[in-house]
């Protein structure tokens, strides 16, 4: 029969072996998850967790533009989504707070190595899903230069947004590309700084807060996004604000129009 | 604030003037080499200390008169195959042997110039580049630098391109590799035709496949060796190309008169099924990407598409397809995201 100060005692060594001494182990079997763990996620309880689904090439043909899909949508109250390359130079690649969206996200990403990339969605009861899948790549996707630098335009269209909205009548949940004109430099090519978007935020009609997003070095030049925010009926527009690590403002409206559903956008208007 | 940034662009176009015009080196390939040694030394010493090196098995095989293929796998590089994934011909003249294409190693090319010499008991007398791919340049070093020839436009692409392929090659075939270098060819092609002995080669100039594409056609046979500007059974690869140019170029091969038809991969055939066959798969991959990023998918979506069914017996559609949104989705998607930011 156990004392109630025995119980605590064994919860207390259960929860400090879960999230204090030992790290989880990692199905990527990753050199660098014990440094992951301890620098992102020690400060509450992690599981590796299928419901967090990342797709990603297993062989990136181009190493500075790997793309990465990751949906959290099997889990219900997803609060933030970090997403980490363990063997980059800069391994933490976003986070994302799903405010009024879906917790999904698809980026393109620069990988130094062959690397496991890493989606941790923080569900509302504090727990930390993580799923992942490894990407082998040829090197040097962070220290190349940005092509942007041999584009005689790239200064005259630095922080120019791409974007478009689709949302299919009767559903909420509408699907916003976005593209911001940057060459997101990491500081890691021979000297050119980090020059970096930092800040993205997207907000419906009355500036409501949809998401928010945190990007850092390794996202990929010209910063390529979907993002699935909810939409109110009377929602006629997405605003996108941000800013890069030098100061320059991101700012864009993207009209919402209701006939810019998939169905209407199908095969046959492909040509343009 | 203004300042700050100000300073900041200079100190950037400062840097970049410094910069060298083609990117740098990823990985210099000697210091890849001694690390992989390293590791082959910790790992893989135990199976392969005594055994003998690997070695190509390579077949002529007769496509027309006097004219021979050795066929590569239709397959990705890999350890396996040592980079034998390619078409390589040669022509037996009167006055030597012409060979198109020369592998993707040194130890191909050797084993190539072996098989020459007992096929045709002739010496090489030229050689002709169709492109700078690494499958189809990195058995120059067998052959004298002075016999081999090819576009400008290619031996301009082969010195971009040679040292980066170089490094891709070992890191893709590893020790089949031992021993490869670039060399560029002896000769740029100005004319539009070279005869050997009683064969008269026209030397077409293409592009599309890559931005300088040699194709060449025997006019006494009627074998028209294309490069890698027509793939059959065998999907096209695009990491250098520009699809309108290349449809160009198919269409010009379509009109002139050939009878046997050797794609850079893929079985020689009489008649133009590799033409249609190339057109087709670039047109569906075109088509495909653009209807993908028109419903808002992102790569990985249009990575998902479905093969139609007569391009599912195409060795690597699906493989390639995938290589190939790499390749272009971000190029064809510009056009379908309008610019909405609210700055003049």
């Amino acid at each position: 029969m156990r004392t109630p100060i025995a119980a605590a005692a064994a919860l207390w060594l259960s929860i400090s072996v879960a999230y204090a001494a030992d790290p989880p182990a990692d199905p990527l079997k990753s050199v660098m998850w014990g440094q992951m763990y301890e620098r992102h996620f020690s400060d509450k309880p992690v599981v590796f967790d299928d419901k967090v689904s990342v797709i990603a090439p297993k062989l990136a043909e181009d190493q500075t533009a790997i793309p990465v899909t990751v949906d959290a949508s099997a889990l219900t109250g997803v609060r933030e989504i970090v997403v980490i390359a363990d063997l980059n130079p800069i391994q933490k690649v976003l986070s994302y707070e799903p405010v009024q969206a879906k917790p999904y996200i698809t980026f393109r990403f620069k990988a130094e190595q062959g690397t496991p990339v890493r989606a941790a969605a923080l569900t509302e009861d504090g727990v930390w899903h993580i799923g992942g899948v490894y990407v082998d790549a040829a090197g040097g996707g962070c220290t190349s230069p940005a092509l942007a630098h041999g584009k005689p335009d790239w200064v005259s269209r630095l922080a120019e947004v791409r974007a478009k909205v689709w949302r299919t009548p009767g559903q909420s949940t509408a699907r916003l590309r976005l593209r911001v004109q940057h060459p997101m430099d990491t500081g890691l090519a021979d000297g050119i700084p980090a020059f970096f978007v930092e800040r993205l935020e997207i907000q419906g009609n009355d500036g409501k807060v949809l998401g928010r997003l945190r990007i850092y070095e390794p996202v990929s030049e010209n910063p390529t996004l979907t993002l699935m925010p909810n939409l109110g009926p009377a929602d006629d527009r997405v605003i996108v604000k941000g800013r890069d690590n030098e100061g320059n403002t991101i700012d864009a409206v993207v009209p919402v129009g209701v006939r810019s559903s998939a169905l209407e956008t199908g095969p046959n208007r492909a040509t343009r | 604030m203004t300042q700050d940034k100000t300073i900041s662009r200079e100190r950037r176009a400062a840097a970049l003037n410094s910069w060298p015009r083609q990117w740098p080196s990823r990985l210099d390939r000697r210091s890849f080499m001694g690390r992989t040694a390293a590791l082959a030394g910790a790992a893989l010493l135990p199976q392969t200390a005594g055994a003998a090196p690997q070695q190509y098995d390579l077949q002529a095989i007769e496509i027309a008169p006097d004219t021979y293929a050795v066929y590569g796998a239709r397959e990705h590089f890999t350890r396996a195959n040592g980079g034998n994934i390619v078409n390589i011909s040669f022509i037996a003249t009167d006055d030597g042997v012409v060979v198109i294409d020369t592998g993707p190693s040194l130890r191909y090319g050797q084993a190539l110039k072996a098989l020459i010499e007992k096929t045709t008991k002739r010496p090489v007398t030229r050689v002709y580049l169709t492109h700078d791919h690494p499958d189809h340049v990195f058995g120059n070093q067998a052959f004298d630098p002075a016999v081999i020839a090819s576009l400008p436009g290619v031996i301009a692409n082969m010195k971009t391109n040679g040292e980066m392929f170089a490094e891709n090659m070992y890191r893709l075939v590893g020790d089949w590799m031992r021993g490869t270098e670039l060399v560029l060819p002896g000769a740029a092609l100005e004319k539009s035709s070279e005869r050997f002995g009683s064969h008269e080669f026209e030397l077409i100039r293409m592009a599309g496949h890559t931005s300088s594409d040699l194709v060449v056609l025997d006019k006494k046979t009627g074998v028209l060796f294309t490069g890698d500007i027509a793939f059959l059974d065998r999907a096209a690869t695009t990491p250098h190309a520009d699809l309108a140019l290349w449809h160009k170029s198919l269409n010009e091969l379509e009109k002139s008169s050939f009878a046997t038809l050797m794609p850079g991969h893929g079985p020689a055939e009489k008649g133009k099924r590799a033409i249609e066959q190339t057109r087709d798969y670039l047109t569906w991959l075109e088509t495909t990407l653009k209807s993908a990023i028109a419903e808002g998918l992102d790569m990985n979506g249009a990575m998902a598409a479905p093969i139609p069914q007569r391009l599912q017996a195409v060795a690597l559609a699906r493989e390639e397809m995938a290589r190939s949104v790499s390749h272009l989705y971000a190029k064809f998607e510009e056009p379908f995201l309008p610019v909405v930011s609210n700055r003049s």
